[in-house]
């Protein structure tokens, strides 16, 4: 790479870094108010897949499974780390239902503790809603103690999603 | 270091303190398990200084030869390759290699809290049934995340610490309930092999008697609902499989405070031989016996039991001193400083 290159990698790396912004609806980042996904008037608004951080979204992306729209929580309940349901986008969830007509909540949180327990309190907050909510179909039991959550396959996991009793 | 013990019989490693028998058995054990034998904090488990410690060893099985690679920081998680393949499950590592450990430091199980004498039960719950692996690392990780709450709710029950206390409980609940009937299960047939083990090793007529006492009545999701307010005051977990206990007793005498030392090192021999048998029996195969220093602080007729009551299979004994009189070893190895020098 000559310098004149690396100069210009750089300037683009800047350029993107500035442009990048978190999208108002799913907190989902992209570029200006509202990501791609969202913007993106043939996908399926009823269906919403809620996910822990913006990198599940591209593992669910990559499986050409899921043609709805997203909501990004940022995180997973956790107390050790100071994650209660205030620092979670939980109430910008709820207050997506009624408006977009979501007629199905898809749990994609990580199949570990956290992740499990994070469903489960969101299983309960949208009962009263009266609207489907599944969970994706887990590779790995309750806390799958290494947690190479990652890597799991995510599409045989969307398309085997159950309903969840809260 | 590299090891070579011989199969099917008594590897003894010599060396004074410090040239790293310990450290060796503590590497094996804690290649089936990602749990320290002695319950050091996993910073000590890496040499000062160093990035990372790297255990590797062959297991065998048969014919079926098994290769276990682990990698570990003083922080973050461990690297596991089984047969070079990424592991995901504590579990694949127990059902590869069991051990059975006899340390000196064994008569806090008996002397100690009663943490002791619950993960003495819990390591035999995993070796005998390697699917509830993840059930214990989740009773662990539920009851930090739990007592968290309950501490940063600082004695108020709003709305919101309510809500997400039910999720906790619910999850305890689960794990707790299945972790606690599995121990229950176990102790049952530890029983009759640790009162047998005793007999023989303390020379007396009389035997031992196991009991688990659970911390709570009736099932452990109500339980958990009824103790919350004392919870939230306490900022702790009142009730659950990390408050039950295991007692122990002979011939109504309670073994913790009522045993002489002697008799309570032959209770803590009684009680690894007879894990050793269930896990031998459920496990279909015999754990590799770990024997640390076991002897010296045995006296003559107590060491000779024990070989006698040992069971037959791969034993590796270290010993600062010489061989417990009447013991064979099929090999010898010494170290110095950390590394075999003949
Ligand atoms: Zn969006």
């Amino acid at each position: 790479m000559t310098k004149e290159d690396a100069n210009r990698l750089a300037r683009a790396i800047v350029e993107v870094k500035e442009r990048t912004t978190i999208c108002r609806t799913c907190f989902n980042v992209g570029v200006g108010e509202r990501c791609a996904i969202c913007a993106d008037e043939r996908r399926d608004p009823t269906v919403v897949c809620v996910v822990e951080d913006p990198r599940d979204i591209v593992a669910i992306e990559r499986t050409r499974e899921f043609r709805g729209r997203y909501h990004v929580l940022g995180g997973a309940l956790s107390p050790i780390e100071g994650v209660g349901p205030d620092q979670l986008r939980i109430k910008e969830l709820l207050r997506r239902i009624e408006p977009e007509r979501v007629k199905e909540v898809i749990l994609c949180t990580n199949p570990n503790l956290e992740g499990e327990t994070t469903a489960m309190y969101l299983a309960k907050q949208l009962a009263p809603l009266g609207l489907r909510v599944t969970r994706i179909a887990s590779g790995l039991p309750v806390g799958g103690d290494l947690e190479y959550a990652d890597e799991l396959t995510l599409g045989r996991a969307l398309e085997g999603r159950r309903e969840v009793q809260p | 270091m590299e090891l070579r013990p011989l199969a099917g019989g008594l590897t003894v490693v010599t060396g004074e303190n410090g040239s790293g028998k310990t450290s060796l058995l503590e590497a094996i054990a804690y290649a089936g398990s990602l749990r320290s034998m002695r319950d050091s904090p996993r910073e000590s488990l890496v040499r000062i200084g160093a990035e990372r410690a790297v255990v590797r060893l062959e297991a065998a099985d048969g014919a079926r030869r098994t290769l276990l690679e682990i990698e570990l920081a003083p922080r973050g998680r461990d690297r596991v390759l089984r047969n070079r393949q990424r592991v995901g499950r504590v579990q694949e590592l127990v059902e590869t290699l069991r051990t059975t450990v006899f340390s000196p430091d064994d008569l806090e199980i008996v002397k100690g809290g009663p943490e002791r004498r619950r993960a003495l039960l819990d390591d035999v719950v995993v070796a005998a049934r390697p699917g509830l692996a993840s059930t214990r690392q989740v009773v662990e990780r539920v009851l930090r995340q739990r007592n968290t709450l309950l501490k940063s709710a600082g004695g108020r029950l709003s709305a919101e610490v309510a809500a997400t206390l039910d999720v906790w409980d619910a999850q305890l609940a689960g794990a707790g309930t299945q972790l606690t009937e599995a121990r229950e299960a176990l102790l049952e047939e530890m029983g009759p092999a640790a009162s047998a083990a005793f007999s023989q090793l303390a020379g007396t007529e009389a035997g031992l008697e196991l009991s688990y006492r659970r911390s709570y009545e009736g099932d452990l999701g109500s339980a958990l609902a009824t103790g919350r307010t004392s919870d939230l005051r306490r900022e702790a977990t009142t009730v659950g499989p990390h408050r039950d206990e295991l007692l122990i007793s002979s011939a109504g005498l309670d073994a913790r405070t009522r045993l002489s030392q002697g008799r309570q090192r032959c209770v803590t021999l009684a009680l690894r031989l007879a894990a050793h048998e269930v896990v031998a029996r459920y496990a279909g195969t015999t754990p590799v016996l770990l024997l640390d220093d076991a002897f010296s602080e045995l006296d003559e007729r107590t060491a000779r039991a024990l070989l006698e009551e040992l069971p037959p299979g791969q034993a590796i004994l270290t010993t600062a001193g010489g061989l417990p009189p009447g013991a064979k070893a099929s090999g010898v190895v010494h170290l110095e400083g950390g590394r075999i020098v003949r």
